[in-house]
């Protein structure tokens, strides 16, 4: 095999082990965005953080939410909004510090980030 | 079996056949539960046979089993099953192996868990998160996942989505979670139903194969119960993980990572690596379990201990301050 093919080959094992390791921190992250209370389970996005912000500045205490089995659970929505909210920060912060070492691996090696290398 | 009220806690079968410790797994996996989810060893149930657990205090030690379970509930092996249900086990695809699968007390979970509230997992799954921590109080009284994920990307099995090519969806029974109420125990005694009458249930549902699988009578059960609407019972509150049999374990790097071998499906025999952190993982090659099962028992015993070291330092300095 000539040198530039086993390189090129080298090469593409280096990109299937990186596309792979990226959903591997993707299922991670998605699995510290959900949060489970009262009896449901709720998907920590952008969206329930905001309603759940804007249902504080009207003052409401008290709110039912529909969970994502589209069951309704009634919540506390100061301490639910800060839960949800310091959830999302942990979460996001560190997909964002495993994801940033990651763009940085250039070997397959670095990708996985083996403890004895 | 009489529950406490309001308890709640895992159950886990183990059998062991000619070559598979599944008893090791189950003592490794409730050391991994009380790591990552905080619960009691008092929490934590196991099903098995007396020859299982007398193979496992030779090779374990009973102490280290006290350590990780209290309730060991032991049966009686239905010896013609045992015979009879033989499975094809893979360690990796280079590796096929015809062995006895003992499964047939599965339906059972119901009848033998002593708590209340019940996550019945396999001793194969893998516990690296507190995650099935948010089954506990659910307003759903049963929880089984249709919808697996496969952690190498590119790979489809498409026969895993339904039980028969033309068949209803196929529910998991890698994880179940279950309240005592009546309405689990009717669905309970319909997958009991399933297991006692197989050859009837083979033709009405056109189960492929001659081997019992108890992802087969909990999707039958799901589907009668359900009124014979399909996806009826509610998923998990987390995704299902799954590697397979044709994977292998590179290592492990912590108590909750693990680094393997991914088969490529277009390439069999060829590997891709994943390092796996901080999710539950179903891992189905038992083999490669069983080869780093003493790693991982350093990992998590060293924590627990040095945990308890720490606490009782802290302690005598409080007593003595």
């Amino acid at each position: 095999m000539s040198a530039k093919l086993s390189k090129a080959l080298e090469y593409a094992n280096y990109r299937v082990t990186l596309n792979n390791q990226h959903e591997a921190l993707k299922a991670k992250a998605q699995s510290l965005l959900s949060y489970s209370v009262n009896g449901g389970t709720f998907t920590i996005d952008r969206e329930l953080i905001t309603f759940c912000k804007t249902l504080i500045t009207d003052k409401v205490k008290e709110a039912v939410l529909l969970d994502i089995y589209n069951n309704p659970i009634k919540v506390d929505t100061k301490s639910f909004y800060a839960e949800i909210k310091s959830r999302y920060f942990e979460a996001t912060n560190e997909y964002y510090a495993e994801y940033e070492k990651l763009r940085q691996a250039r070997s397959v090696h670095k990708v996985i980030d083996f403890n004895d290398f | 079996m009489t529950f406490k009220k309001n308890s709640k806690g895992i159950l886990m079968f183990a059998h062991n056949n000619d070559e598979i410790d599944y008893f090791k797994l189950a003592v490794l996996n409730a050391l991994l539960i009380q790591k990552h989810c905080k619960l009691k060893k008092e929490q934590i149930a196991v099903v098995t046979d007396q020859a299982s657990y007398d193979w496992a205090c030779k090779e374990l030690g009973k102490r280290l089993i006290n350590k990780a379970v209290k309730h060991l509930i032991f049966v009686e092996k239905d010896r013609q099953f045992k015979y009879s249900n033989i499975r094809v086990y893979k360690d990796t695809s280079l590796t096929p192996k015809e062995l006895s699968f003992y499964n047939r007390d599965r339906c059972d979970a119901y009848d033998l868990s002593p708590f209340e509230e019940t996550i019945l997992i396999d001793a194969d799954y893998m516990i690296l998160s507190n995650k099935l921590n948010d089954c506990w109080g659910h307003n759903n009284d049963l929880m089984m996942s249709w919808d697996y994920k496969d952690i190498c990307v590119d790979r489809e099995l498409p026969s895993l989505h339904r039980i028969s090519p033309l068949g209803i969806t196929m529910y998991w029974a890698t994880v179940v979670y279950f309240k005592k109420t009546e309405y689990v125990e009717t669905f309970f005694n319909f997958v009991k139903h399933t297991r006692d009458n197989r050859d009837y249930y083979r033709d009405l549902y056109k189960l492929p194969g001659s081997i019992y699988r108890n992802d087969f009578s909990f999707s039958i059960g799901a589907h009668m119960i359900s009124g014979l609407q399909d996806k009826g019972i509610p998923e998990l509150p987390f995704k299902l993980y799954k590697s397979f049999d044709t994977d292998d374990i590179h290592s492990v790097e912590s108590d909750n990572s693990i680094i393997l071998y991914l088969e490529k499906q277009r390439s069999p025999g060829d590997f891709i690596l994943t390092k796996w952190t901080g999710v539950d993982l179903h891992i189905m090659n038992k083999w490669a379990i069983n080869r780093i099962t003493r790693k991982f028992f350093d990992y998590v015993t060293t924590t627990t201990t040095a945990t308890k070291t720490t606490k009782r330092k802290t302690k005598k300095a409080t007593s003595t301050g």
